[in-house]
């Protein structure tokens, strides 16, 4: 128990230092790209008639901190913000704090991914299984090379292609956006259908682009603990078959839940592609267009999220490792 | 099981070793064609980045009557909104892509293996903190950081963007050359070059490098497929600016001026680029899958 | 079933292993007889065959290896290279039992050995687990160790020593009466040596068991075996009651083995290493006597002329220089 208290603490004080330097980043994205954005808004305020006193306030409410005070001073008044979740508000969504624009985008991010993530790893987790056992027959090699095309393909060629087939060749499944407008939001049939129908080809090439990974992570994880000793061992002893197969299980699948843990991370900023192909109105499409916008507050507050999330997950993951593997629970070194 | 029935016999030299090497690359070769055509594929890329737009104008021909045709026999993937050759656009549009993958190339292997050596042979402190730096690079996630930095960069040149990218992309060589070190060192291997009186420049130059050149070429290629894909990405989600002509670019035009998604006439323009980019995955995925059985004798003895 | 020791016959077994030249055997033509209530000890180099021996009792080759000819009889049970599917997972653990060198991880290091163990009694159908349980920390106790503590630990918090008792506790819990030892010792320190060693012979002698200890050190059979005999290159080259074979070796191979271990008194000098190195799979000669190339007793029919098997009386020998002396006296 001391030890896992003790790497919770180790982690969280790592975890904190990098979400500090992730948002010192954002800070200077925000403030020190080439032709001020903050200074040239202070400016056309001043410009249009405004008080300084007003045009600084104006600028503060957009940003977050003074455009006038020292780079020290604007530094402490952006991560004072930070700690009461202040992130600033949008320039392209006008009056909108960026709180509020990440945490609905976020909706339309987290369920799509999580469920492919999800779909992906159980698929290929059992098929990963199959390849490692007919790892010399035919259909394990096509697992294998099925799994390394697919986890060699990028994200977007393949929703690009999964677009071209499913809905310009033979249009049977939506591809622009998340919803029907025809339907009024809220809990009834057409909605809930039309919103489970948009997601179909958004989860499918999530789940696709993620699956290769698993196939190849399980596969190559069975094979090593196929050549543990134990296993033979379990097999001289006369174990059960299905008891030898939940020895071989249980070892292989311990790693992979860490990449699952970590992969979760990646969940926020994992489908930029996704999001621009189908339209979807997450964070990666948030952050596409914040760029375009030009919109430095909403894309610091987006990549920070983005980045903390996957510091998050690295904490959780090495927790979640420490509680199912007795190895790391009792001290020892299991690198 | 303990019976090791067939003993490795002990390699001598480093020489010994690279000549086994090149005979085991021409073995591995041979058993699966599979990837001698991985090899074709990437030296074809090689040579059609290099030479093919010297086929063509500066200025590709536009045709005003002809604007976004589907395949037909005079051009075989249809043509672009401005009526061009879309096989002509690859062609041309390759040197870019395969440019900047070369520079990219380059950093991440200067950067990468000196970084990792560093480290390696150092250890103590150094090697902390900057496996700490490589760590926090790792862990910011990279398409985000791109579509950051395009706010600031403009990526108009290839050699800008493959020098963004291998900086963004060095991690990975650095962490795989740094673990080599510490297992070459771990195995007596520099102790005992030390102990022939060899200098560190020669050890490090003669000894450690060709043994670990497979392994930085590997992730080199690793490094090489992710910038790749990245640059294309960038050009395709439309946050830099269409300066010039490339497959990013083209699926952008395609997929959202076109309207590949929503008429069959612009499928040849949206699937000539993606063809080009499976082919070259292809392609690196068969020479790492070689590569891989060459380095890795575990896999070798199945 | 058989609640005394059971006899094993192996008769003429030859196990070959799939490889890039072509099937090559491991072990070829091996006929040995483990007697009742026996502790025989097998001894080779690395590479000699005779891990591949002790699986196959288990019929436990394991791929790209098959066992190619032959039969082991084990008394009560049958030949078991008959044996395939439930038939043979019964026989395993039940009836013998196996227990691994110590270096190797033979426990899953999720599961605490207890837990395992209640795997084990599942697989093999036993009803009453609480009585197993509760034969497991005898023999622990046995054996000198804390049973409860041991049954609820993880591997990694074993040593090395503890290990190795456990495993022989799992061979041993389910009653099988014939055990398979593979290089017990390796790997342990002297003191922890000895300590197994004292256990094995006791336990064997308390429970009544038949015994097979595989070693590449002849100073563990020494120790323990009743029986010794020598493989080579997947041959049986000698046999005998471990004493006479000590003390008046035939076979030069053995000659050779006896003549490398350093002795505390006389001369450091008199210990002389076996020149030349064990074959493997592929260097293995194809016919003739296998050990010629090493031999000092060469002769020309060692060459093309495998030596057949000779007995005399209780000791076994397959040597041509041997044979020859012997029908010239």
């Amino acid at each position: 128990m001391m030890i896992i208290i003790r790497r919770l603490a180790g982690h969280l004080a790592r975890g904190f230092v990098m979400i500090l330097v992730v948002a010192t980043i954002s800070f200077f994205i925000i403030n020190n790209i080439p032709g001020d954005p903050m200074a040239a808004r202070y400016e056309k305020l001043i410009e249009g008639g405004m008080a300084p006193e007003a045009a600084a306030q104006a600028v503060k409410v957009l940003y977050g901190f003074q455009p006038t005070g020292t780079l020290w001073q604007q530094y402490s008044d952006f991560m004072g913000g930070l700690l009461h979740f202040d992130l600033g508000v949008s320039v392209s969504r006008p009056g909108t704090p960026v709180l509020d624009v990440l945490t609905e985008a976020a909706k339309w991010t987290v369920l799509p991914v999580l469920v492919g993530t999800l779909l992906s790893f159980l698929v290929g987790v059992v098929l990963g299984v199959y390849a490692a056992i007919k790892r010399t027959g035919k259909l394990g090699d096509a697992l294998a090379i099925s799994g390394s095309l697919l986890h060699g393909i990028p994200q977007y060629v393949l929703a690009l292609l999964l677009v071209v087939i499913f809905a310009t060749l033979i249009p049977i499944l939506p591809a622009d956006g998340p919803v029907d407008i025809l339907f009024d939001p809220g809990f009834n049939a057409g909605y809930i259908g039309s919103l489970v129908e948009h997601a179909v080809l958004p989860v499918v090439t999530y789940a696709l682009s993620a699956y290769g990974g698993w196939v190849l992570a399980m596969k190559s994880s069975v094979v090593t603990v196929l050549g543990d000793d134990f296993i033979l061992a379990a097999e001289l002893r006369g174990m059960k078959r299905s008891i030898v197969f939940r020895y071989i299980a249980r070892n292989a699948i311990l790693p992979l839940f860490t990449i699952l843990a970590l992969s979760l991370g990646l969940l926020l900023g994992g489908a930029v592609f996704i999001e621009k192909i189908f339209n979807y109105p997450g964070l990666g499409l948030l952050l596409i267009d914040s760029v375009n916008d030009r919109d430095y507050a909403l894309m610091g507050g987006a990549f920070l999220l983005i980045t903390a999330s996957i510091i998050v997950a690295n904490i959780v993951a090495d927790l979640f490792y420490t509680v199912i593997d007795p190895r790391v629970r009792s001290g020892e070194d299991a690198t | 099981m303990s019976d090791t029935l067939i003993p490795e016999t002990g390699m001598s030299t480093s020489a010994t070793m690279r000549r086994n090497f090149w005979l085991g690359v021409w073995r591995v070769m041979k058993r699966k064609p599979s990837r001698m055509a991985g090899v074709v594929i990437i030296v074809g890329f090689a040579f059609m980045g290099v030479f093919g737009p010297m086929f063509f104008p500066d200025h590709l021909p536009d045709n005003p009557n002809a604007i976004t045709q589907p395949p037909s026999w005079a051009h075989w993937f249809g043509t672009d909104p401005q009526g061009r050759d879309v096989v002509a656009l690859v062609i041309t549009g390759s040197r870019y892509v395969l440019l900047s993958a070369a520079v990219t190339a380059l950093i991440t292997v200067v950067f990468g293996t000196s970084l990792g050596l560093f480290s390696g042979f150092k250890r103590g402190r150094w090697d902390t903190v900057l496996m700490r730096i490589t760590d926090m690079k790792l862990t910011i996630p990279g398409l985000p950081l791109l579509l950051v930095l395009a706010t600031v960069w403009k990526f108009g040149s290839p050699i800008q963007m493959g020098l963004v990218l291998g900086l963004l992309g060095w991690g990975g060589v650095a962490r795989a050359v740094r673990a080599q070190t510490l297992s070459l060192r771990e195995r007596g291997f520099i102790e005992a070059a030390r102990g022939l009186g060899l200098s560190t420049k020669h050890i490090i130059s003669k000894e450690l490098l060709p043994s670990m050149a497979p392994y930085i070429a590997m992730n080199m290629l690793i490094a090489v497929t992710g910038a790749v894909y990245a640059q294309v990405g960038l050009f395709f989600l439309g946050v830099l600016p269409y300066e010039s002509d490339n497959w990013g670019v083209m699926l952008n035009l395609a997929v959202f001026q076109a309207g590949a998604m929503i008429t069959t006439n612009a499928l040849g323009y949206l699937l000539a680029p993606l063809l080009a980019i499976l082919l070259l995955t292809l392609g690196i995925v068969l020479v790492v899958d070689a590569m891989d059985e060459i380095f890795n004798p575990r896999l070798r003895e199945e | 079933m058989a609640d005394q020791a059971p006899g094993v016959r192996i008769d003429g077994l030859t196990v070959v292993y799939k490889t890039p030249a072509g099937e090559l055997p491991a072990v070829r033509g091996i006929s040995l007889t483990l007697e009742p209530g026996t502790i025989t000890g097998i001894v080779g180099e690395s590479g000699s065959g005779k891990s591949t021996l002790a699986l196959s009792l288990l019929n436990a080759v394991q791929p790209p290896g098959r066992i190619a000819a032959g039969s082991v009889e084990i008394d009560g049970l049958g030949d078991v290279v008959g044996f395939a599917g439930e038939q043979l997972r019964k026989a395993r653990g039940a009836h013998i039992g196996y227990v691994f060198q110590a270096a190797q991880n033979s426990l899953n290091p999720l599961k605490t050995v207890g837990k395992q163990l209640l795997d084990l009694g599942r697989s093999h159908g036993v009803a009453d687990l609480r009585g197993l349980v509760r034969e497991a920390r005898e023999l622990l106790g046995r054996m000198g160790l804390d049973g409860a503590r041991v049954l609820d630990s993880h591997q990694h918090e074993l040593s090395g020593g503890m290990r190795q008792r456990v495993g022989i506790m799992l061979a041993l819990v389910l009653n099988a009466h014939l055990v398979v030892l593979d290089e017990p010792t390796t790997a342990l320190d002297m003191i922890t040596q000895a300590n197994i060693l004292k256990i094995v012979r006791e336990v064997h002698a308390e429970r009544g068991l038949t015994t097979l200890v595989i070693t590449h050190d002849i100073g563990v059979v020494a120790e323990v075996a009743d029986r010794l005999a020598v493989m080579y290159g997947g041959r049986l080259v000698e046999q005998g009651p471990t004493r006479e074979v000590l003390g008046s070796p035939r076979h030069p191979y053995t000659r050779g083995l006896i003549r490398a271990i350093p002795r505390l008194v006389g001369d450091i000098d008199e210990a002389r290493a076996l020149p030349g190195r064990p074959p493997t799979l592929v260097t293995v000669p194809k016919e003739g006597c296998v050990f010629r190339e090493r031999c000092e007793l060469r002769m020309d029919v060692c060459d093309t002329v495998d030596p057949s098997v000779v007995a005399d009386g209780s000791r076994i020998v397959a040597c041509h220089a041997v044979t020859v002396k012997e029908h010239a006296s």
